[in-house]
């Protein structure tokens, strides 16, 4: 097993940082998930992991060894590629035993340790066969098995599942997430796929433009995004953010736009009276950030009648409208809706149980939970937190990031 | 009371479509060329192959045909006759020139393509500083002309006493920028992510190339050794000027046979060069699948 740590890790392409400053420590045993839209660097920094590109700046530690300039072969680290990286040339057994061959182990050990890993990756029928004669999910296994065959400290993958069909992916996330428990091995995944994070990760670590935004478990990454960023990848569809300011009114905060009061459950005198005299919270301009399945359907009123969410069959429950709009769009999704509603200036999309008896044109007015309203700073784009006297920005959790 | 089918049936569905595309089937493809310039076209190239075909075939029949016959125009050489192969054997003393050429141009061929090799790939694979303008200058050498180098050369050779041997014609010519230029391009082409899948399993750079990159462009190199293979066989100059005998490679055997004959044999003359060209042809047949496949991956079909 191998412990990783990234210290500080920079990597510059001319003037543009791929990689910014990322540090992570990423334990025994775990599967983090680096996470990212294209171009955020997530690649690059496994790549500098892998050994295949040096780091401009910091440093790489596996186990405790500084091995920043050590060559590839040299780091106990075995990687997935999304092509899978087969060696045309060779049959499935041979590409399985190639690192083997190259560390030069007695020939009966590789045709063991093939036959071995051939059998846990149910290829052995396959084991005479061309990369060209198998389908993507077969080679997607072998390019496992070749990761597998020489018991590496780590894996690395990088985007391994990107290139195959969606049932077969979704059987395949599945074996991988096996193979991690079995083996108990350090997995480090690349994606862009938020299923994927969320589904196989231990930890997910959000990347934005060669920046970390997050890094926490799946379910802290989710409920308690560090930034509007992390709030608005995660998710389908994503958070609703909408530029709003706060307001103290009868003692309670409130978030407040066109067409839009949202009470956040925070009493601003029980939670200490501004020093000053003033609020200090009051005017601020802030992203409040509500998920569209926490948004409670209040009444859907249009020129056939109106519609009441607890009479659909919708989890949702009727409260006091806080958003109000007109439905745009309905997209209809088999077990549940996503309506697309223009509130202000802001297109706010809502999740519902079908039949949630919604329309394209008809006037919504929504709810929320205080609970489930999330505020981000609006230059910096920081997650909020209510903290005695002031909101004040949070570092995300665990790792701190420079905004 | 029965149950029935809502809607159309999945035979119809598929039917109307197929249907839809056989009326629009006309003389033309869509949106492609129509068959009166598909049939110009393959009649253009067909000319053009027998205008290339032509004078390899005229080469062989004149050599066919009896002595007396040489100078017809019947396009079938009838009857056959030999004899201006055994006039040729008698004159040439053939297996030698063979030998002496087929090493000569294999030795150089592997060279070349060896040297060509390890360049190509390290261009396209390391980084080192000035890479690009190190590259222009060793592709640039194939502008120089020969008549440039050849003095330089021929004096190299006097004074490393390799004049007169078949060492002084292969050593000068062991690496090739053509190669360097066509290897680099499918070196370039290389999947990237191979090559760092060989690096973390273990594999050092100098292993890549021979256990990864070379076995999968056996087409292309193939189509370059042939090359080589071919422009050091039909080497004329550079031989007649180191070796200075005339009976040495097969090309100056040929030539010292034209000239030494009064009277114009074109029988044995084109029986000679047919021979000089077996080689050659089997070689091509040997490679020809890597051969084509090497000049379509790198455009110089």
């Amino acid at each position: 097993m191998s412990r990783i740590t990234v210290e500080n890790v920079t990597r510059r392409y001319g003037g543009a940082k791929a990689v910014d400053g990322v540090s992570l420590d990423i334990a025994d045993g775990e599967f983090l998930v680096l996470l990212g839209p294209s171009g955020c660097g997530k690649s690059t920094l496994l790549r500098a992991i892998a050994g295949l590109l040096a780091p401009s700046e910091g440093r790489i530690l596996v186990d405790g060894r500084d091995v920043t300039d050590i060559p590839a072969r040299g780091r106990d680290l075995a990687m997935v590629f999304q092509s899978y990286a087969l060696y045309p040339h060779l049959t499935v057994a041979r590409n399985i035993g190639f690192p083997l061959r190259a560390r030069r182990v007695r020939r009966a050990d590789v045709r063991r340790r093939v036959a071995e890993v051939a059998e846990i990756l149910d290829l052995s029928a396959l084991l005479d066969r061309r990369p060209r004669e198998l389908s993507g999910g077969q080679r997607q296994r072998v390019a496992l098995g070749r990761a597998l065959v020489r018991d590496p400290g780590a894996f690395l993958m990088d985007e391994p599942l990107s290139n195959l069909d969606a049932q077969l992916r979704t059987a395949t996330r599945t074996e991988i997430t096996e193979l991690h428990r079995r083996l108990g091995r350090t997995f480090i995944y690349v994606t862009h796929d938020q299923v994927e994070a969320m589904t196989m990760a231990t930890r997910v670590a959000v990347l934005n433009r060669g920046r970390l935004e997050q890094i926490g478990s799946p379910t802290e990454v989710y409920d308690q995004p560090a930034s509007a960023f992390v709030a608005a990848f995660l998710g389908s569809p994503p958070m609703n953010l909408l530029d709003a300011e706060l307001v103290t009114r009868d003692g309670q905060l409130h978030a407040v736009a066109p067409q839009v009061d949202v009470p956040l459950g925070i009493r601003v005198a029980a939670a200490g009276a501004p020093r000053d005299g003033g609020d200090p919270a009051a005017g601020r301009a802030i992203q409040l950030g509500i998920r569209p399945e926490h948004l409670l359907v209040t009444s859907a009123t249009g020129g056939t009648g109106s519609t009441d969410s607890t009479d659909s069959g919708s989890a949702h429950e009727t409260g006091p409208a806080v958003l109000r709009g007109t439905i745009r769009t309905v997209e209809n999704l088999g077990s549940e809706e996503i309506a697309h509603c223009v509130i202000g200036a802001t297109e706010v999309r809502v999740r519902a149980r079908r039949p949630a008896g919604l329309t394209a044109g008809d006037a919504i007015a929504l709810s929320a939970r205080p609970e489930h309203t999330h505020l981000f700073d609006r230059d910096s784009g920081r997650r909020l937190v209510w903290q005695s006297d002031q909101p004040v920005s949070v570092p995300p959790a665990r790792v701190p990031v420079t905004t | 009371m029965a149950l029935a089918i809502e809607g159309p049936t999945a035979e119809q569905a598929v039917l109307e479509p197929v249907a839809a595309i056989a009326a629009a089937d006309g003389d033309d493809i869509p949106g492609g060329r129509s068959r009166v310039m598909t049939v110009v076209g393959h009649v253009t190239l067909a000319l053009l192959g027998l205008a290339c075909v032509f004078p390899i075939y005229w080469m062989y029949a004149t050599s066919l045909r009896r002595p007396d016959d040489v100078y017809k125009t019947s396009v079938l050489p009838w009857p056959l006759s030999v004899g201006s192969y055994r006039d040729a054997l008698d004159e040439l003393d053939l297996a030698r020139l063979l030998l002496n050429t087929t090493m000569v141009a294999a030795l150089t061929a592997l060279g070349q393509l060896l040297t060509s090799i390890l360049a190509a790939y390290a261009f396209a694979v390391w980084n080192f500083p000035l890479k690009r303008l190190l590259y222009l200058a060793f592709v640039g050498t194939w502008l120089v002309p020969f008549q440039v180098t050849m003095l330089p050369n021929y004096v190299l050779l006097h004074q490393l006493g390799l004049l007169n041997t078949l060492t002084g014609v292969i050593v000068p010519n062991l690496v090739s920028a053509l190669g360097v230029l066509l290897l680099r391009q499918h070196f370039d082409s290389f999947p990237k992510e191979l090559l760092e899948a060989a690096r973390i399993d273990g594999r050092s750079s100098w292993s890549t190339l021979w256990t990864v990159v070379v076995p999968n462009l056996r087409a292309a190199l193939s189509a370059l050794a042939i090359l080589l293979f071919v422009n050091a066989w039909n080497e004329y100059f550079w031989p007649a000027m180191v070796l200075q005998r005339d009976n040495s490679v097969l090309q100056l055997g040929i030539n010292s046979f034209l000239n030494s004959t009064e009277v114009e044999a074109w029988g044995p003359l084109t029986a000679a060069a047919g021979l000089a060209c077996l080689p050659i042809f089997a070689l091509y047949l040997a490679l020809q699948r890597q051969v084509i496949n090497g000049f379509v991956r790198s455009g110089l079909r």
